[in-house]
């Protein structure tokens, strides 16, 4: 007899960012699938669901109801920070167990989360080191007004600063705005060497197509010579932006290859699932208290390759791969020789690793 | 003195938690390794080699005078109270201690970044303040001798403002401030400055 664990599965399927909430929902599902159709498993998932519809402050509802009766001790789910924040302290308080498979800012370690995606040291950093010795040092920044947008764009003016370059705009729109005239005319006018893209869903599909039709205006803005880095963007968003993201840069654990997970998030939502099913099965409970300790010095084997999760921080050791949109894909252009140890706190950060190469403006 | 936070650079700074073995201290050392600091709890007092670490945790419930190596209220590096009990002799003598940033008890895993953050901030601020003012009394007490050089060349028979000049020439030639012409000028014989007159 299987024993059956229920497992909440928490993501708003109507929102600004639906898109990278139904791939963490689709990889969390396939993950729940998964460990049920193995009949070498000791364990079935009964997944419990919530839809916060897209509201921050719904989540920590959600996260209450689900753990209401103490039977269920964990939750995949969140694509937001602020929904995060929202969930964390009902965690606490349940003494239950978040399962977060999205990149974020970082600058967190709650000991009720296991962060199963990239943190900065493992996506701006590397992205931006790839992209200053080539493009140069002058960057525009933008974002969705909230914290996601303003932390990394920070964080992105330190690393700048420190390869000698100069931030030449930084804007921010809120979450669903559209209007991106303005920024494109600043954009036009200050002509940086490249653009970081911290607005998310449907702002951010206003502005790579704005900045296509830029491009075709004014060769400098073609994504060979400007490109628009993006930490968050992910395959299934590229039929949105209708071939506007041709040529321009991301960075993720994870590329889609046509084959498996159809986006990072979804292979990390999915490796999420496996990765408790094999501590609830090691433990012989779900008691995320009896988890935690199993965490270190462990490989889990999942979608995203054999994971190990580091025990201080419950942060994720993963692979980095730089890529460039090509058609509905991402070609890798640059990886990590290993699996990066996560610095969710940048304290690690060395400042030479920005300044490692001339910053030399490429001229098509 | 630098306003913005940047990318503090925490990895390998070391911490020190002065409070007995509790969970709080263990909640507390948890965080600060997973922030990137070597941390380690300390109970009754921290050693003469204390003076080396980066930020002190003191527990404000428990602490007594004494504890620490250096005198109350001067220590080298930021200190962060950690608060459980509000009564206000705790408070007080938490306040002696001159904490940069407290903590409330219980100890969990929010606050403590921004605790390091913060202070780290408001004690530079306070070491950079305790330097302008200890140059603001040396040029305040500098203004004395200049006051008194004046005088005596004023005494001489020179005007106020041949009497400034003369100090601001004996300055330029020998490339030193104002206020050190002065003092070089006290420190020389009276008669000296009358046989510059003649």
């Amino acid at each position: 007899m299987r024993q059956r664990i229920p497992i909440g599965v928490l993501y708003s399927r109507d929102c600004d960012y639906h898109i990278l909430s139904r791939a963490a929902e689709t990889g969390a599902l396939a993950g729940i699938a998964a460990v049920n159709a193995d009949g070498r498993r000791g364990l079935e998932f009964a997944a419990v669901s919530q839809d916060p519809g897209g509201k921050a402050e719904a989540y920590g509802a959600g996260a209450a109801a689900m753990l209401r009766h103490g039977e269920l001790r964990h939750i995949v789910g969140c694509v937001t920070s602020s929904s995060r924040k929202e969930v964390i302290p009902v965690l606490e308080r349940q003494g239950a167990m978040l399962w977060y498979a999205a990149p974020y800012e970082g600058f967190e370690a709650n000991e009720h989360v296991v962060y199963t995606h990239a943190c900065p040291n493992q996506h701006l950093v590397p992205l931006l080191a790839y992209v200053l010795p080539r493009w140069g040092a002058d960057v525009f920044l933008l974002g969705s007004n909230y914290v996601w947008g303003w932390e990394l764009n920070r964080a992105a003016r330190e690393l700048v600063g420190d390869a000698g370059g100069r931030v030449l705009g930084e804007r921010y729109l809120a979450l669903g705005d559209t209007d991106v005239a303005r920024l494109i005319g600043e954009i036009r006018a200050t002509r940086p060497a490249f653009i970081l893209n911290n607005l998310i869903g449907e702002s951010s599909y206003a502005f790579l197509k704005a900045f296509q039709a830029l491009g075709l205006e004014d060769d400098a803005f073609l994504s060979a010579n400007c490109p628009v880095l993006s930490c968050d963007l992910m395959e299934p968003e590229l039929a949105a932006l209708d071939g506007a993201g041709e040529g321009h840069l991301v960075v993720g654990p994870y590329f889609a290859s046509g084959e498996g997970a159809a986006s990072s998030m979804e292979a990390a939502a999915h490796a999420s699932v496996l990765i408790l099913a094999d501590l609830i099965e090691a433990a012989g409970t779900d008691d995320p208290t009896m988890l935690r300790p199993l965490l270190e010095s462990r490989s889990f084997p999942t979608p995203l390759g054999a994971l190990t999760i580091d025990p201080q921080t419950q942060h994720t050791h993963l692979p980095v791969l730089v890529g460039r949109i090509e058609g509905a894909r991402f070609r890798p252009v640059w990886q990590s020789e290993t699996a990066l140890r996560p610095d969710p706190y940048l304290s690690r950060y060395d400042p030479r690793l920005m300044r490692s190469a001339p910053a030399l403006r490429i001229v098509s | 003195m630098r306003r913005g936070v940047g990318i503090p650079q925490l990895g390998g700074a070391k911490a020190l938690v002065l409070h007995r073995t509790h969970a709080d201290a263990s909640a507390l050392l948890r965080q600060l390794a997973a922030i990137g600091l070597d941390a380690q709890a300390v109970w009754p007092e921290l050693s003469a080699d204390a003076v080396l670490a980066d930020y002190v945790f003191f527990d404000a419930d428990s602490g007594f005078d004494g504890q620490m190596p250096w005198a109350t209220g001067e220590a080298p590096m930021p200190l962060i109270a950690l608060i459980g009990t509000e009564a206000p002799g705790r408070v007080e003598w938490a306040l002696r201690q001159r904490a940069d940033a407290h903590l409330v008890k219980p100890l969990g895993n929010a606050g403590i970044y921004a605790a390091l953050l913060i202070a780290r901030q408001r004690f530079d601020e306070r070491q950079a303040m305790i330097r302008e003012i200890a140059s603001l009394r040396a040029q305040v007490s500098e203004r004395r001798t200049v006051i008194q050089a004046m005088l005596r060349l004023t005494e001489a028979g020179k005007s106020e403002a041949e009497a400034f000049d003369h100090l601001r020439r004996l300055a330029m030639d020998k490339r030193i401030t104002v206020e050190e012409a002065a003092a070089a000028l006290l420190a020389a014989p009276a008669l000296k400055a009358q046989n510059k007159r003649a």
